[in-house]
């Protein structure tokens, strides 16, 4: 990514619910958490190299853990949020460990079938989820350091900072030697396996970070929508973050962020009614994937090439 | 209450080896998963559905014209936008990616027609046929008993289509090795063509016969889909026998575990069940390591 885009881009974004309607800023907290959960899917798919079906899972598990701590236990939102996303993190190592060894089509089937018991359960474990009706009356985030969340714009700058620091870690995690070993992981496992890389641990470690990122934007969807509904959680949610990484652009970070403004913001702002949402959805993703499978980025990288550029790149 | 059980899970069970016959030759012969099956079957269904209400067929000949109609919808579909990815290499990895992707696009796009076209109201398909049969204390509907026939029927042409037939003979070919099939002059992409036209076939007819015990509707494609995917991994992902085998035992299990143990669970059991074989048996029950 260019050295700038990055400050430029937080800069637009901080300034802008300055001076836009209240929808407005609703639609942007929307988006920055759709940000965040494709941020997470562009991990797996671009660097771990799997398409996970059972994305949607790690943020149900975070949304629904740290809201019944709030709602049982009367937990502060600051105190759920770490239990919420250790208790992601520990199921995706579990997880993990059982289905990266599934190579190609089972891996993507066991994760579809891991993302559906974790809907039912939801769904059908009535004395504690309140079943397909759902948690209710979800309180934003209570004030800390002296900063209260209770206004909609400030909730959408707690999202922003999350977004924005979930970003700066993962292109730094994707330049050091762990993010390195997942690339060579990706490309090639047997020759990664022959030069001394612990294959199944990077994937594992991989698995757990996306994990890590989707379950913060889970903690942030109840608060956002003060309620949480197991319809909310289904297969369809993952395969929107899979359009919106594939759309920016796989195996780039910017990517999932583009995608997330290019499929929430903009079909919102349109007002599609409700079955031109998913059309719109499946109909880019056929002709992404046919004519333009490095999504926008790469489409904006073909546009800027210059024999100049070319010899740098090395292509 | 047994035997009855047994019996509704044996109804169950043909519908769900229906479905999952048709995704499984696909997988079985071009190694792709389809997420858009689940929607051709419900595609299927509508077909048979508006044939017999706009032109006033009786289900039995409004069934093999919607067979028809859904072959040709699935063939369409697969030289539009699945054989452009595949051209080169049915076996690249970049390339079942590729087309998992395209597949899921199609699934949106395909089930979000259907509710702007007919609506979200769910309408039952009336197979004409009335009246119960009574075998000791088992009471079956003669729709039910239809519904056996009508599987058992299916398979048999199947079978004489893959093991008495050239064409047969050549898409089994193809599934045990493509380059070597190719070598000796077939010509992959109308033969895998013939396996989507095929398997729409099928589609068709578990959609409708859903559409007789239940219901049609644009949002039924999900379950079919989410059943054949575990029926496959339990049969092995492209065997025939397994697809037959797995769908039976997966009627009965629901039908069992529903009535014995858990309604509310029953889905969550099976998904338990599958990643437990999966674990044990990565290829499946029948499957081979390829």
């Amino acid at each position: 990514m260019n050295r700038l885009a990055l400050p430029l881009f937080v800069l637009v974004m901080a300034i802008l619910p300055q001076l836009v309607s209240d929808y407005q800023v609703y639609l942007m907290t929307l988006t920055v958490i759709w940000a965040i959960m494709a941020l997470s899917m562009g991990l797996v798919l671009g660097y771990v190299g799997q398409i996970n079906l059972g994305q949607i899972a790690f943020v149900a598990i975070a949304a629904y853990t740290s809201t019944l701590l709030r709602l049982n236990f009367e937990l502060s939102f600051w105190l759920a949020a770490p239990v919420a996303l250790a208790v992601v993190v520990a199921v995706a190592a579990i997880v993990g460990l059982i289905t990266l060894r599934l190579r190609g089509p089972f891996f993507i089937l066991v994760m579809l079938a891991f993302a559906e018991i974790v809907r039912l359960v939801i769904a059908n474990w009535q004395e504690v989820t309140n079943g397909p009706l759902g948690l209710r009356g979800i309180a934003p985030p209570e004030p800390i350091f002296g900063i209260s969340f209770a206004s909609k714009t400030a909730f959408y700058y707690l999202a922003l900072v999350v977004l924005v620091v979930s970003l700066a870690a993962l292109l730094r995690l994707v330049r050091s030697k762990t993010g390195r070993m997942l690339v060579a992981v990706r490309e090639d496992e047997i020759l990664a396996e022959f030069v001394g890389i612990p294959v199944m641990r990077q994937k594992v470690i991989g698995l757990c970070i996306s994990a890590f990122v989707a379950g913060l934007g889970g903690l942030l969807l109840g608060p956002f929508l003060t309620i949480l509904a197991p319809s909310q959680f289904t297969l369809f949610a993952s395969v929107d973050m899979i359009v919106m990484v594939v759309v920016g652009g796989v195996g780039t970070l910017a990517g999932p962020i583009i995608g997330a403004v290019f499929l929430t913001y903009i079909p919102e702002m349109l007002s599609f009614a409700n079955h031109f949402r998913p059309i719109l959805m499946g109909v880019v993703l056929i002709v992404v994937t046919l004519f333009a499978p490095r999504g926008i980025l790469g489409l904006l990288r073909s546009l800027k090439r210059t024999p100049a550029t070319e010899a740098r790149d090395g292509r | 209450m047994l035997a009855q059980q047994v019996v509704n899970g044996i109804v169950l069970g043909s519908i769900y080896a229906l479905s999952a016959l048709g995704f499984t030759l696909i997988f079985g012969a071009a190694r792709l998963v389809n997420f858009a099956y689940g929607e051709i079957l419900m595609l299927g269904a509508f077909f048979t559905l508006t044939l017999m209400s706009a032109l006033g067929l009786p289900f039995f000949a409004a069934l093999p014209a919607g067979m028809a109609a859904t072959a040709l919808l699935s063939v369409v579909l697969f030289y539009l936008t699945i054989r452009p990815l595949t051209r080169k290499s049915y076996t690249s990895l970049q390339g079942e990616l590729q087309v998992i992707l395209v597949t899921l696009g199609l699934l949106y796009v395909l089930r979000e027609s259907a509710f702007i076209i007919w609506g979200s109201a769910p309408r039952k398909i009336e197979m004409g046929i009335s009246g119960i049969v009574l075998i000791g204390d088992v009471v079956l509907t003669r729709q039910r008993l239809v519904v056996i026939l009508i599987m058992a029927i299916m398979v048999t042409a199947l079978y004489l289509m893959l093991y008495r037939t050239r064409i047969g003979k050549a898409l089994r070919a193809i599934a045990q090795n493509r380059e070597g099939a190719a070598a000796i002059g077939l010509d992959g992409d109308r033969i895998i063509a013939f396996v989507f036209a095929v398997s729409g076939a099928l589609a068709c007819v578990a959609g409708s016969l859903l559409g007789t015990l239940y219901a049609v509707e644009p949002a039924m494609g999900g379950a079919p889909l989410l059943k054949a995917f575990v029926i496959v991994i339990f049969g092995g992902l492209g065997s025939v026998p397994g697809a037959i085998a797995g769908g039976l035992a997966l009627g009965l299990i629901e039908t069992l575990t529903g009535a014995y143990i858990s309604f509310a669970f029953k889905d969550i059991f099976t998904f338990l069940l599958l990643i437990a074989v999966l674990l044990l048996r990565p290829a499946g029950l029948f499957g081979r390591v390829r």
